[in-house]
C-alpha cells in the first residue's frame, strides 16, 4: 500500500506531538497540524492529505463543522475522530458528515493504526471498483444479448455523471448489496421490450405479463453475471443482486440518484436502444 | 411464510417520522396488493438481500414527498419537486429501509438493503414476488404507502436463476 500522508488537528500542541509521534513511530507520514478551523482548511488545501485526524471540542468550531469545512476543498477526504469525549450523540453527529472512524483518547498505538490502515483500504478498494464496474457491466450486458438474440449490441454515449433521466417507458431496477451498495437499472421502449420477448417465446401475441418476466430475467442475469465479474476481481466485494422491480408508464422520471459513482451507456440493438445505468455508494452495506 | 415480520416496514415509519419533525403519524390500513401496483407521483425503490429477499417501494404523491422534503429541512419551503427535495426522499427511504432492517434484526432477521433508486411519475410497478403487501400510512396530513414484496429464503431460488 501506497504512504498514507496524515495532518493532525487538535486545539491541544501536547495532543498533537502524541498523535504525531504514534502515527510516525506506526509508519504514516505526518504531513502537518492544525490548531483550528482556518488552519486545517489551508493544512488540507496545501499538503493534500489522504486522511485527517480530527479533535472534536476546540475553540470557534467543532469537528463536525472542521471537517465539513475541508471537504469542500477535498469532497473525498478521510476523517476519524480522535477526541476524549466519545458518546452517542458525538457518534450519531460525525456519522451524518461522513466521518470513517473514531478513536478515544488516550490514544492507543494499536487500535489508531488499525483503523487508518482499515479506512485506507477500503478507500483504495472503491477506487478499485470505481475503475472496473463500468466494463464489467458492459462486458456482462455484451455477452448476455449476445448468448439471447446472436447479435453483439453497438455501445454509444458512454457517460459517467449522475444525472436526472426520462425512461423510455420500460425500466428494470435492481439492487446491488455487499461491501457497497448500488443498484443497476435498464431502460428501454415498450416497443424494444416487446420485441426481445418475441424473438424469444416466438409468438406474436404475447401478454404484458410475459414480457414483464422475460425483461426482468435478462437483467437479473447481466446484473448477477458483471457482479460474479467483479467478485472474481476480489472476493471482499461479495456483491449479490435483489430480484427486479419493473416500471413501466407513459411519463416517467428516473431522479439523480445520491451516488459516489454513476456510470451509464446505450446498447444498439436490432430490438432498438436499451440503456444501462449503475451506480454504488461509498458507505458500505455493512455498517 | 410468515408476515408478522412485515410489521417491521409500517413501524420504522412510525419510529422515523417523529425524528424527523412530523409528530402526525399513524398506519391507516393494511392489505395484500397483488403483484402490480399502480403508482402516481414518486416511488422509491430499495432492494433487499439476507434472511429475506425482495425490495420494499416507498410511495408518495408528489405533493405529500414535497411536505416530508420540507419538514426534514427544518421547515424550509418546498415549491418544487427539485434535486434538493429528490435528494431527501431518497435519505428518507434510505433511513426507513435501514431502520426497518433494524426491526427485523430484532426479530432475528438479518438483511442487508440496497441504495434507493427513485422515480417519478405515473407508472405501474411490477414487484418481483406475487402478494406484495401495502401499508398505507398517513404521515403529516398526507399518504405514504409502503409496499413489501419479499420472501423467506428466495435468495437460492433466486441465484440459480443467476447461474
Amino acid at each position: 500500500m501506497k504512504e498514507i500522508k496524515v495532518v493532525v488537528v487538535d486545539d491541544s500542541p501536547f495532543s498533537v506531538g502524541m498523535i504525531s509521534s504514534i502515527l510516525s513511530e506506526k509508519g504514516f507520514r505526518v504531513v502537518g497540524s492544525a490548531n483550528c478551523l482556518q488552519e486545517a482548511v489551508e493544512a488540507v488545501a496545501e499538503l493534500k492529505p489522504d486522511l485527517v485526524t480530527m479533535d472534536m471540542i476546540m475553540p470557534g468550531a467543532d469537528g463536525i463543522e472542521c471537517t465539513e469545512a475541508i471537504r469542500v476543498l477535498h469532497p473525498n477526504i478521510k476523517v476519524i475522530i480522535v477526541s476524549s469525549m466519545m458518546d452517542d450523540e458525538i457518534v450519531q453527529k460525525a456519522k451524518k458528515v461522513g466521518i470513517s472512524g473514531y478513536i478515544q483518547k488516550p490514544v492507543d498505538a494499536e487500535e489508531i493504526a488499525l483503523l487508518i490502515n482499515r479506512v485506507m483500504a477500503n478507500e483504495e478498494l472503491f477506487i478499485e471498483l470505481d475503475g472496473l464496474y463500468s466494463d464489467a457491466f458492459k462486458e456482462s450486458m455484451s455477452i448476455i444479448l449476445n448468448k439471447f438474440f446472436k447479435e453483439e449490441p453497438r455501445f454509444t454515449d458512454q457517460l459517467k455523471v449522475n444525472d436526472e433521466n426520462t425512461s423510455r417507458g420500460f425500466s428494470v431496477v435492481m439492487g446491488i448489496i455487499g461491501k457497497y451498495g448500488g443498484r443497476m437499472l435498464l431502460d428501454m421502449s415498450v416497443e424494444t421490450a416487446r420485441n426481445m420477448a418475441r424473438y424469444l417465446i416466438k409468438e406474436e401475441a404475447l401478454n404484458f405479463d410475459v414480457i414483464v418476466n422475460v425483461i426482468a430475467e435478462i437483467s437479473n442475469i447481466i446484473a448477477g453475471n458483471a457482479c460474479s465479474m467483479i467478485n472474481r476481481t476480489n472476493s471482499l466485494y461479495g456483491f449479490r443482486v435483489s430480484p427486479p422491480t419493473v416500471v413501466y408508464g407513459e411519463v416517467i422520471k428516473i431522479s439523480k440518484t445520491q451516488l459516489s459513482t454513476v456510470s451509464s451507456v446505450i446498447a444498439e440493438t436490432s430490438f432498438g436502444d436499451v440503456y444501462i445505468n449503475i451506480g454504488f455508494s461509498r458507505s458500505a452495506c455493512h455498517e | 411464510m410468515s408476515r408478522e415480520y412485515f410489521s417491521a416496514f409500517p413501524n420504522a415509519v412510525l419510529n422515523i417520522m417523529p425524528q424527523l419533525g412530523i409528530v402526525e403519524v399513524a398506519q391507516e390500513a393494511s392489505k395484500a396488493c397483488g403483484k402490480n401496483i399502480e403508482a402516481s407521483g414518486v416511488a422509491c425503490i430499495v432492494g433487499i438481500l439476507g434472511d429475506l429477499t425482495g425490495n420494499v417501494i416507498f410511495s408518495m404523491s408528489e405533493e405529500g414527498a414535497k411536505g416530508i422534503a420540507s419538514a426534514m429541512m427544518g421547515g424550509m419551503e418546498v415549491l418544487e419537486f427539485d434535486e434538493l427535495t429528490q435528494s431527501a426522499i431518497s435519505e428518507l427511504s434510505n433511513m426507513l429501509a435501514a431502520n426497518s432492517c433494524i426491526g427485523l434484526s430484532e426479530m432475528g432477521l438479518n438483511v442487508d438493503i440496497s441504495t434507493p433508486t427513485l422515480m417519478q411519475g405515473v407508472f405501474t410497478l411490477s414487484c418481483s414476488y406475487e402478494n406484495c403487501a401495502c401499508f398505507e400510512m398517513q404521515v403529516g396530513g398526507s399518504r405514504l404507502d409502503v409496499y413489501v414484496s419479499l420472501e423467506q429464503g428466495a435468495q437460492d431460488k433466486h441465484f440459480s436463476s443467476v447461474g
